[in-house]
C-alpha cells in the first residue's frame, strides 16, 4: 500500500472504553499500510498512550473512543504530553466521541481546541485517514530538519 | 546428564558458610551430611574448606559407601550481599521497570533506579555508590535514542568503576557503545524490544558473567575456582534456577511461589502463568515472565528490622492488637535487633515479635510481588484491568530462610496470607488457597547450585525435602474480624 518509511505510532482506545472490535481493524489496517504500530488495546489511559510513544519514540497517538466518554477521557492529552517531554507528537481523534447527536463541526473544533491535530467521525474512509497520517508526519518531520 | 553418585555443595553466605552433601545412589536423592562454618569475608576459601572437610568426615561417617573422589562440587555465594545493581530506564513504567524485573531475576541487589535521563545530581549519586554494575536500557527497538544516548555520556564522564550492561533500543547500540568506549560496557539485546515485551535473559547472562569476573576477583576464591574447576553461582540466581527446575520437572509443583525470609531482605519468586486472559480482564503494563523474581530491601529480620517497622505499620499493629504498650515493647526490640542482628529471641513475647516480622515480611513480599486487579465500571458493564502478575493460581507457597529452619511457628504462612485483607476495588493477586511448605532443613540454595545442571534431581531432592505446614489460608482468613 502506500510506501514509505515504517514511521511509529500509538494506538488505542481511551478510558473506561472496551470496544475492541474498531481497534483491531486499525490495528490490522495501519500496519497493513506501512506504520508500526504499538497497539495499547482497550481501556487505556492518557499517561499509558504517552508512555508507549516516548519509549517507541513515535510520531503520532491515535485515540478512538466509542461509548461516548471521549471528550472527558481526552481533555488535558496535549498538555499531558508537552508536560512529559512529548511537545512534536501528532494527536488524532476518532470515533463517537462525544454523548448525543452533536454536528460533526462542532465536536471537531472542540477537539482541535484541546489539542487534536486530527478528529474523524465514526465512519471514515481509511485509506484517506492513512494518507493524511502520512503526509501530517512527513510535514513534522520536515519541520523539525 | 546422568545424576553423580554424590553432590556436595556449599553456600557462602554474608555470615555463614553452609554445606550439604547429598546422595542419589539408586535414584532419589537424599541428604546425606549437613555442616556449616563462620564465613571468612578476608579470605573466602578458608570457610569454604572448613566446611567442605566437615562434611567429608560426616559423610564417610553416615554413608559407608561415601568416596570424595565419586563427588562433584558445586558452590554459591551471597558474599557481600551480592552483586550490586544500579538500573536506568526511561519511562518508570516500562523500561525502568523491565530493567529491575532484569537485574533481580540475574540475583542482583538493585541500589538505585533512574528513570529518563541522569542529571548531574544522578551521577553524583552513582559516583558515590560505585555499583558493581550499571544496567542501561530505554526505548524499544526503533524507538527512542535520545535518552540512551545523553544517558551513555553522562556515565561516561562518571567516576565509577561499574561494569556498564546496555540492554536498550538496538538502534542506538553502536553510538552508546562508542561513547562509552572508555569504560567496562557490554551491549545485549534490548530487555523490552517492544512496548510490554519482556525479554529478560540475555541481559540475565550478561549480569552473570559479571558477578564471576568481580565476586571471584580477590577474596581467595580464584584458587578455589581454579582447583575445583567450577565457578560459583550467585545464591539467588541458584535459588531462581531451582524454582524453575522444580515447576518444570515436577507437575504438583508446576504453580508455585517460594519466599525466602532474611536479615536484610524477603526475596519472592513465582514460577506461574503471568496472565489467565479471562473475559472482560484486559492486561495493562508490561507482561512479566512466567518465571520471576523480586527483592525486597525493606523487608528483613534484622539488619533491616527498622525499615520493615515503617514499611509494615498497619499490618503490624493490627498483629500487635490493642495494649499500647505492646507496640513500644515491639520498637525497642527492633532496634535491638537491627542493632545486633545475630541476637535470638530469648522469651515468648520475643518470639512472638519474631513471627510478627516474618508474617509481615512474606505478607509485604507477596503483595508487592503480585500484580493488581482494579474494577472499572464501563458503559457496557463491569471490567477489570490487570497490572503485574496474577499469582492466584499458584498451588504451593514455600518458605525458606534461617527463621524457618530455626522456630518459625507452624501456621506462620497461613496467617501472612491471611493478612492481606482484599480491597473492594482493588484485589492483590495473591495465592488464593495454596498449600503451605516450608524448608525445615534449610537446603533450598545448597540444591540449588545444582538445579541448572541435573533439574530433575534437584527438584525431585527438593520436594522430597519439604513438609507441609499446618494452616488453612480460608480457614484463617474467616477466622479474622
Amino acid at each position: 500500500m502506500t510506501a514509505g518509511p515504517p514511521y511509529t505510532i500509538v494506538l488505542g482506545v481511551i478510558g473506561a472504553d472496551c470496544h475492541s472490535v474498531g481497534n483491531k481493524i486499525l490495528d490490522a489496517f495501519f500496519t497493513d499500510a506501512g506504520f508500526r504500530v504499538v497497539n495499547l488495546g482497550v481501556m487505556v489511559s492518557r499517561d499509558e498512550f504517552i508512555d508507549a510513544a516516548i519509549e517507541s519514540d513515535a510520531r503520532a497517538i491515535l485515540v478512538s473512543s466509542l461509548y461516548g466518554h471521549g471528550e472527558i477521557d481526552c481533555a488535558g492529552l496535549r498538555e499531558r504530553c508537552i508536560e512529559r517531554g512529548l511537545d512534536s507528537v501528532l494527536l488524532y481523534a476518532g470515533g463517537n466521541l462525544v454523548v448525543g447527536k452533536r454536528p460533526f463541526a462542532e465536536i471537531e473544533a472542540k477537539f482541535k481546541a484541546m489539542g487534536f491535530d486530527r478528529v474523524f467521525p465514526p465512519s471514515v474512509d481509511l485509506h484517506a485517514a492513512a494518507a493524511l497520517l502520512r503526509a501530517d508526519i512527513e510535514e513534522a518531520v520536515h519541520a523539525r530538519t | 546428564m546422568p545424576a553423580p553418585r554424590w553432590a556436595v555443595c556449599v553456600d557462602i553466605g554474608s555470615t555463614f558458610t553452609k554445606g550439604a552433601v547429598f546422595g542419589f545412589e539408586g535414584g532419589e536423592g537424599r541428604i546425606a551430611a549437613r555442616a556449616e562454618a563462620p564465613t571468612t569475608p578476608g579470605d573466602l576459601a578458608r570457610g569454604f574448606e572448613a566446611v567442605r572437610r566437615e562434611l567429608f568426615a560426616r559423610a564417610r561417617a553416615n554413608e559407608p559407601g561415601f568416596a570424595a573422589e565419586d563427588a562433584i562440587v558445586r558452590f554459591s555465594s551471597s558474599a557481600r550481599g551480592g552483586l550490586r545493581i544500579a538500573a536506568i530506564g526511561i519511562v518508570p513504567d516500562l523500561t525502568l521497570a523491565v530493567a529491575r524485573l532484569a537485574a533481580a531475576s540475574a540475583g542482583g541487589k538493585i541500589v538505585k533506579s533512574f528513570a529518563y535521563t541522569l542529571t548531574a545530581d544522578d551521577v553524583a549519586a552513582l559516583e558515590t555508590l560505585d555499583p558493581d554494575i550499571v544496567l542501561l536500557t530505554g526505548g524499544t527497538d526503533g524507538g527512542d535514542e535520545k535518552h540512551n544516548l545523553a544517558n551513555a555520556a553522562a556515565l561516561a564522564g562518571a567516576r565509577i568503576s561499574s561494569t556498564i550492561i546496555y540492554a536498550g533500543n538496538r538502534t542506538a547500540r553502536d553510538a552508546v557503545a562508542g561513547i562509552l568506549a572508555g569504560k567496562r560496557c557490554i551491549a545485549v539485546d534490548n530487555v523490552m524490544p517492544e512496548v510490554g515485551a519482556v525479554r529478560v535473559e540475555p541481559a540475565r547472562e550478561a549480569i552473570r558473567r559479571v558477578f564471576l569476573d568481580t565476586i571471584v576477583e580477590g577474596k581467595g576464591l580464584a584458587a578455589l575456582v581454579d582447583s575445583l574447576g567450577v565457578a560459583p553461582k550467585p545464591t539467588p540466581l541458584a535459588v531462581f534456577e531451582l524454582v524453575r527446575a522444580l515447576s518444570e520437572e515436577c507437575p504438583e509443583w508446576r504453580d508455585v511461589c517460594l519466599l525466602d525470609i532474611g536479615g536484610a531482605t524477603t526475596d519472592c519468586y513465582s514460577a506461574v502463568e503471568p496472565f489467565r486472559g479471562e473475559p472482560s480482564v484486559v492486561l495493562h503494563g508490561i507482561r512479566e515472565p512466567r518465571l520471576t523474581r523480586t527483592v525486597e530491601g525493606d523487608c528483613g529480620l534484622r539488619v533491616s528490622a527498622e525499615a520493615l517497622f515503617e514499611s509494615g505499620r498497619a499490618l503490624i499493629e493490627r498483629e500487635l492488637g490493642s495494649p499500647p504498650l505492646e507496640i513500644l515493647a515491639f520498637a525497642v526490640y527492633i532496634g535491638l535487633v537491627a542493632r545486633y542482628p545475630a541476637y535470638l529471641a530469648a522469651e515468648a513475647r520475643e518470639t512472638r515479635f519474631d513471627a510478627i516480622m516474618a508474617r509481615t515480611c512474606a505478607a509485604l513480599a507477596l503483595r508487592r510481588h503480585a500484580g493488581v486487579l482494579r474494577t472499572v465500571y464501563t458503559a457496557g458493564g463491569k471490567a477489570w484491568v490487570q497490572r503485574g502478575k496474577d499469582l492466584r493460581a499458584v498451588r504451593r507457597v514455600i518458605g525458606t530462610g534461617g527463621y524457618l529452619a530455626r522456630i518459625a511457628e507452624e501456621d506462620f504462612l497461613a496467617r501472612a496470607l491471611a493478612a492481606l485483607v482484599p480491597e473492594p476495588e482493588e484485589r492483590f493477586l495473591v495465592p488464593e488457597a495454596p498449600v503451605l511448605y516450608a524448608d525445615r532443613n534449610h537446603v533450598v540454595p545448597l540444591i540449588g547450585s545444582l538445579a541448572a545442571e541435573y533439574p530433575r534431581e534437584a527438584a525431585r531432592l527438593l520436594a522430597r525435602s519439604l513438609r507441609p505446614v499446618a494452616g488453612d489460608v480460608a480457614q484463617e482468613r474467616n477466622r479474622r474480624p
